[in-house]
């Protein structure tokens, strides 16, 4: 039932300038479950998010976010839509308080008012943010960071969620912490679309997994198959998969 | 001891208004990477907007905010949509030889449909001096001073106190990250623009009564202001606050100091250049600078 599939990419095309990466890349991500995109460096992987948020225009192909076209709409129309995307690296902004990154999460919200309520729930549910909260973001731990971002990208209380690879630069005990938050999400309804390093940890949090490589999906499947694809393995050390794979 | 104080106040009058002109110099470079090197002809027009204004009928409180008005729609309006918007996107050089024709349109306008004189500017605050410790100030400098830093407290207010403010400040340290979250960008910048046209305006105000207006000043000011940026550190409001005072400083102290060590006081002029080539070679990330970092 295409009803299941909250996100769709169809033959998606596009790139930088005139080079392609995404060579008709194709998806469908399933409502209210994590899925992990996994593929070697360079494979696409964050410039097929940037795509699916508008940071990128798509030369051709089609994308429906619960059925309706959203093909290049704009990070604004996608956030209006009910999707955030926390971008791999650093991204919060070091010389403003954690309060305040916090309430740049809010920018789009359409009635203002209802701001301050929502960042003090969120506070709440990070208790180390809240209590930093006065504290200039920049001093924050790796860690702590991401938890800010996270948090940030929480406040629209999105839908969809793109997350590009959170747990890097990460302590283990600390990547276990953003994972566990990942799960209470999802369990809480909202579909976590991730990118992940550590491809075998990730699938073992995921519900599904989709293998891109050169800028083309070659396995769509439940997380579990994956794991199990001696292919996996063999891709990861470089050797490739054939495109007729599927 | 007087003689120090009397430099260092009249310096640090000066220096304010330079300080003015680095600070929007700074914002546009930050947003939007424009280099403006017409920013002394920036604040150069808003004095004569306000002697048209004066010379229609216009009491000085009314000419200065036709001033502002007018620099916000002139130097702020019009060139972010005539000249920024179509050439940013070909990258900085196109830019930045554009601004330096603005800065010749502006200067030789002002030549041709004005005049080539310098004009008399109205002393808004009253000239006469007092003496404190010994040493002389006039009433106008303090009140320049006081009026700079008011206007400086009240855009780092405006910068960290207020949402706008800080979407702003979002947009310039990451203006990707800032897109993500749906801060509209080029608003921002915008309004950046608009900031600059206020601030040089009001140097423009400020400066004009004891320097009269000419249509040439923009040359001196535009190169206080670019080297008060770069030894603030380019990339921060503080900086360029600081670096404009550094600036005004000096130039006040100048002719004691040649006069000083024996040299002409026709050195006085290239104080500036001295400064920057200091500057570049000793503390490249400024005086306050820091290295710049942008993620994405
Ligand atoms: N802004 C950019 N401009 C030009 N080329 C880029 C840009 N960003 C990425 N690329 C190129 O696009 C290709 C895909 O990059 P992308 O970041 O999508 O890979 P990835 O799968 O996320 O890899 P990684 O695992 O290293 O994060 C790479 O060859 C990269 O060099
Ligand atoms: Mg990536």
């Amino acid at each position: 039932m295409a009803d299941d599939f909250i996100l769709t990419l169809q033959d998606v095309v596009g790139g930088y300038g005139r080079m392609t990466i995404l060579n008709g890349t194709t998806a469908r991500i399933r409502r209210a479950a994590i899925t992990t995109v996994i593929g070697p460096n360079g494979a696409g992987k964050s410039t097929m998010f940037k795509a699916i948020f508008g940071l990128l225009p798509v030369r051709s192909g089609r994308m429906t976010l619960e059925g309706r076209d959203t093909t290049n709409f704009t990070p604004r129309q996608m956030l209006d839509a009910g999707v955030s995307f926390v971008p791999q690296g650093r991204n919060i902004f070091a010389e403003l308080t954690v309060r305040h990154n916090m309430e740049l999460g809010g920018v789009a919200l359409a009635d203002q008012s209802g701001l301050p309520r929502r960042i003090d729930a969120m506070m709440q549910r990070f208790p180390i943010l809240a209590e930093k909260a006065g504290a200039q973001a920049g001093t924050l731990s790796g860690g702590q960071q991401k938890l800010l971002e996270v948090a940030r990208g929480l406040l629209l209380e999105p839908k969809l969620m793109l997350i590009d690879e959170p747990s890097i630069g990460l302590s283990p005990l600390m990547v276990q912490e953003v994972f566990g938050i990942l799960k209470a999400l999802r369990d809480s309804g909202v579909t976590i679309l991730l990118i992940e390093q550590n491809a075998k940890q990730a699938l073992q949090l995921s519900d599904y997994g989709l293998v891109l490589e050169q800028g083309q999906t070659r396995i769509e499947d439940k997380a579990s198959t994956i794991l199990a694809d001696p292919r996996i393995a063999q891709l990861f050390l470089g050797g490739g998969l054939a495109p007729a794979a599927q | 001891m007087a003689d120090f104080l009397q430099l260092l106040v009249a310096g640090l009058a000066t220096g304010a208004i330079y300080a003015l002109a680095a600070i929007g110099f700074t914002l546009l470079w930050q947003t939007s990477q424009t280099i403006n090197f017409a920013q002394g002809e920036f604040v150069m027009l808003p004095a004569f907007l306000a002697l048209i204004a004066m010379n229609l009928g216009a009491p000085f409180p009314l000419a200065a905010l036709i001033a502002i008005l007018g620099a916000m729609v002139i130097l702020g309006l019009t060139f972010k949509l005539a000249i920024v918007d179509p050439l940013i996107k070909s990258g900085p050089l196109p830019l930045v030889i554009s601004t330096i024709g603005v800065g010749l349109l502006l200067k030789d306008g002002v030549k041709e449909f004005y005049s080539a004189e310098a004009q008399p500017f109205p002393k808004v605050f009253p000239e006469t001096p007092f003496s404190l410790g010994g040493a002389n100030f006039t009433y106008a400098q303090i009140a320049v001073l006081g009026v700079a830093l008011a206007v400086i407290m009240a855009l780092n207010w405006f910068l960290a106190g207020t949402r706008t403010g800080r979407q702003m400040q979002a947009s310039a340290q990451n203006p990707t990250v800032a897109r993500i979250l749906g801060i509209n960008v080029n608003r921002m910048i915008f309004y950046t623009f608009l900031i600059n046209a206020i601030l040089a305006a009001v140097a423009s105000l400020l400066i004009a009564p004891s320097q009269f207006a000419k249509f040439s000043q923009g040359e001196q000011l535009g190169l206080a202001a670019f080297v008060a940026a770069i030894v603030g550190g380019f990339n921060q409001v503080r900086g360029a606050i600081v670096g404009g005072l550094v600036v005004g400083v000096a130039d006040n102290f100048a002719p004691t100091l040649l006069s000083a060590a024996g040299l002409s006081s026709a050195y006085r002029q290239a104080l500036p250049l001295f400064l920057l080539v200091l500057i570049i070679l000793f503390r490249p990330q400024g005086l306050v600078g820091r290295k710049e970092e942008r993620a994405i």
